[in-house]
């Protein structure tokens, strides 16, 4: 056996070592010869994810159609001690997707059915591989909402979104994916096909497994199948703009709304070089000096939609906003929106490696979290473009620079390892949203401690005895 | 955030950073640099619509073409040589894309290495020295009754381009032109424009074709075809070239007095219902989108298809290189245009009329596919 440390688990036998005859013409059996890939080219673009700088190719790829070659696949690889790492999209920021052990990549992509969509109860029930827009699209045709609107939301899966428990544009008001997971089937690394949850609303029998298994990255178990919760579509929904001289001003302005009571769908503020980047892509028209913009939002009723966005504007007038624009219509405020949404691919116009973080304050600490992010990366010589979710206190400071540029890639590590450690002090969190993966894995503990650490290192093994699924990522 | 540590190797496993291996410098390092692999790409990309692999991916592919650059992946890899072949060069991923990768560009110099010596596809090769033969094209068009060359270019009239190939199997499409385009000329001796060397592994050799025929027709070109007008007008400049929805719409909003009275069309004494099919090049190349629609408005009910923007599977020589996946791509449009009752579909490209036109067939469709400008030929008094 491998033991990669002391206090880690320990990774399967067959981590790190080429997939052997007998178990390619198993897994060609199970799911058919065309759903199994394994020349170097053909596993070559399952080698990374969404994340820089990270990548490690897989034995094989292996795509099943169905729950039961999921559950096939996995019993297989648990008796053979074969890594396993279950890959949706592959839109994630975290390295969580990335074989580091080699093995098996499972690649759950083929399975895109939507099973249902009840308006009388509320809920959808999806496979893994349906996309989080073509779910949202397919709920709003029946007027109803999908409220978790993560940024890759046209390329993510449900599935993924959920063992990434992935956040997004509309956290403020109404919460993150884990708020609207009903329930899940879920295969167990063993084989066994449970279900957790389901189509109610109130059910406190046993542990809350769906909500462990939601932010699981992949470790716990493979989810083939998720309820969803949908809420009725607002009647309404508004955008409007604000520009400020920095970003710790548009922090101040946010903390001001919050202070007046509201909660609105959505505060995203973006600094002056994404603003910038983002331009160049969308093209709207936005103020390129400004040191800050503040998309602000809110969704409702016709009456409740005015007051609140005719509040959040005088409130950013109030603390020094140099302009505040409304979206004219429905088509302006999802152009502003679907701008943010790409900020962080359109920094890729700065530089070749856009290296992006996602630590997270208690809100009222915005503007001068804004501000240590500052003189950390001015400390550290790198250049720092900073957008993020502001009703959230989550931020998302993006480091852009150029490999052939000597030590930079030191230099940004270094700055993020302050910023994970400036975040924790003032009681925020090392990741708000795009999870632990690979990417911050070296800084789990220093969020968790010690004893949360060793309680993770039980559950996994609970689990997952074999210690084939994602090996080495989070509770190995 | 850390990386794991760098590796020399490339065994299953072994995590690596992208800055461990030296480029063999067969791209151009900043577009290969300019994608971060968000994946954005992947839900309007047709071919990874039918099989959600990665590698039929627009983001899958560049992982691909990374590793044949920094020395993963030799050029022998299968799945390098089907890949290369695989995309269908439609640029559609372009448009979505917010870090701004030149996806076609990145294409362009994939095939360019890819497809040299016996790599080269046939039909490829066949038709890249086929098209080459200036003389041949000129006899192919007079045979087939297309417009007649009217000898050197006058610089002060618009030029009417003769796509290659359209001339010999579209010929009443240039005929049709010159009735909307009194005052242009054909100047003779024009050779290919080079579109489908670039897109097939020739990009060094069509800049200078592209060059040629920009020398023979000094001025403004006018071309019938979406793949050559965008081709050309990245080699030669948009201000120059114009492909002929464009022209015809700028010409006629900036002095009414020069359009022809054309009527309504009718068909069994109905409206005509007309979809379109976005010529890839022109529509994710050049940005020209409206102006096919606003002129098949003029004369009958237009009516766009949801896959109207999406390619059509005819894409130069993919048709015959990838028969399977080219009419995959295409029959979600067949569905539509049935659905919908077309009488029309109107194409902007000599290789997507002739891939619809198989289509409708094969589908047994009532659809007529015509060129756009044959179809305002219809709405001409008689």
């Amino acid at each position: 056996m491998i033991v990669s440390d002391s206090t880690s688990l320990p990774l399967p036998r067959g981590a790190g070592r080429p997939i052997d005859q007998q178990t390619l013409d198993d897994l060609r059996r199970i799911v058919g010869g065309q759903h199994v890939l394994t020349t170097d080219g053909d596993v070559e673009p399952y080698s990374r994810d969404a994340t820089p700088l990270f990548r490690a190719r897989p034995g094989v790829v292996v795509l099943p159609a169905s729950t039961g070659e999921v559950s096939a696949v996995l019993r297989m690889a648990s008796e053979r001690g074969i890594p396993v790492t279950p890959r949706g999209a592959g839109s994630n920021l975290a390295a969580a997707t990335i074989p580091e052990h080699g093995g098996i990549v499972l690649v759950l992509t083929r399975m895109t059915t939507i099973k249902e969509i009840s308006p009388d109860e509320l809920l959808a029930v999806v496979e893994a591989g349906v996309t989080t827009a073509e779910l949202a699209d397919s709920a709003a045709a029946l007027g109803l909402l999908y409220a978790p609107d993560p940024g890759s939301r046209t390329v993510s899966t449900v599935a993924g979104n959920v063992a990434m428990c992935a956040g997004g544009l509309r956290g403020l008001k109404y919460g993150v994916t884990r708020n609207y997971v009903l329930g899940l089937e879920v295969v167990l690394p063993t084989g066994e096909v449970i279900r957790t949850g389901g189509r109610l609303w109130k059910d406190v029998a046993g542990y809350d497994l769906t909500r462990l298994l939601t932010g699981s990255e992949g470790t716990l178990g493979v989810i083939t199948e998720v309820t969803v919760a949908l809420l009725p579509m607002p009647a309404v929904a508004r955008t409007g703009v604000a520009y400020f001289g920095s970003l710790a001003d548009a922090g101040r302005a946010v903390a001001g709304v919050i202070h007046d009571g509201l909660v609105p769908a959505t505060l995203e503020f973006l600094d002056n070089r994404c603003i910038n980047a983002v331009e160049d892509f969308a093209k709207l028209g936005l103020d390129r000096d400004a040191g800050a913009l503040l998309l602000f939002g809110d969704d409702g009723t016709a009456e409740s939609v005015e007051r609140s966005l005719s509040l959040m504007a005088a409130t950013c007038e109030r603390t020094g906003a140099r302009g505040v624009t409304m979206a004219k219509d429905i088509a302006e405020s999802e152009a502003l929106l679907t701008a943010r949404r790409c900020s962080l691919p359109a920094l890729a116009r700065l530089a070749p490696v856009t290296m992006l973080e996602d630590a997270t304050v208690p809100r009222p600490r915005l503007a001068e979290m804004v501000d240590r992010i500052d003189a950390i990366a001015a400390r550290h010589n790198v250049v720092v473009a900073t957008f993020g979710h502001a009703g959230d206190g989550n931020l998302h400071p993006t480091i852009v620079f150029d490999p052939a540029d000597g030590d930079v890639r030191h230099r940004a590590e270094a700055a993020f390892g302050e910023v994970f450690d400036t975040a924790i002090e003032m009681g925020g969190t090392i990741t708000g949203e795009h999870g632990v993966g690979a990417a911050k894995r070296p800084y789990l503990q220093r969020r968790l401690g010690a004893d949360q650490m060793a309680l993770l290192r039980r559950l996994k093994a609970a689990f997952d005895p074999a210690g084939i699924l994602n090996p080495g990522k989070l509770g190995s | 955030m850390t990386a794991a540590p760098e590796h020399s190797d490339a065994e299953a496993g072994s995590t690596l950073t992208d800055s461990a291996l030296k480029p063999r410098g067969i791209f151009d390092p900043d577009l290969l640099a300019a994608c971060i692999s968000c994946g954005f790409c992947l839900p309007v990309c047709p071919t990874y619509a039918q099989t959600k692999a990665e590698a039929d991916s627009p983001r899958g592919r560049i992982t691909l073409m990374r590793a044949l650059d920094e020395g993963r992946l030799d050029v022998d890899d299968s799945t390098l040589q089907e890949q290369a072949g695989r995309c269908l060069g439609c640029r559609r991923c372009e448009t979505v894309c917010p870090a701004g990768v030149k996806y076609g560009e990145l294409l362009e110099q994939w095939r360019d290495h890819q497809w040299r010596g016996r790599h080269t596809p046939p039909v490829a090769a066949a038709l890249r020295a086929g098209v080459r033969v200036t003389p041949a094209l000129t006899a192919g068009g007079l045979v087939r009754g297309a417009a007649r060359p009217t000898g050197a270019a006058d610089p002060q009239r618009p030029h009417l381009m003769l796509g290659c190939l359209e001339r010999s199997l579209f010929p009443k499409v240039s005929k049709a032109v010159l009735k909307f385009l009194p005052d242009a000329d054909v100047p003779a001796g024009q050779g290919c424009c080079g579109a489908l060397h670039a897109h097939n592994g020739g990009s060094v050799e069509a800049a200078e074709m592209a060059q040629r025929l920009g020398a023979t027709m000094p001025g403004t070109i006018v071309s019938t075809s979406g793949g050559c007008a965008a081709y050309l007008a990245h080699q030669l400049g948009h201000e120059r070239v114009k492909e002929i929805s464009e022209f015809l719409l700028a010409r006629w909003e900036a002095d009414p007095g020069s359009m022809p009275s054309l009527r309504r069309l009718t068909v069994d004494g109905r409206p005509a219902r007309v979809g379109l099919k976005d010529s890839c090049q022109l529509r994710n190349g050049l940005g020209v989108i409206q102006p096919p629609r606003a002129l098949i408005a003029k004369v009958a009910d237009y009516v766009e298809l949801p896959s109207a923007g999406v390619c059509c599977g005819g894409a130069g020589t993919y048709s015959m290189l990838q028969p399977e996946m080219s009419k995959a791509v295409l029959d979600p449009t067949l569905v539509q245009a049935r659905e919908a009752d077309l009488d029309y579909l109107v194409a902007l490209n000599v290789v997507c009329t002739r891939q619809l036109q198989a289509g409708v067939k094969r589908a047994r469709l009532r659809v007529k596919v015509v060129h756009l400008v044959e179809l305002l030929e219809l709405a001409l008094p008689d």
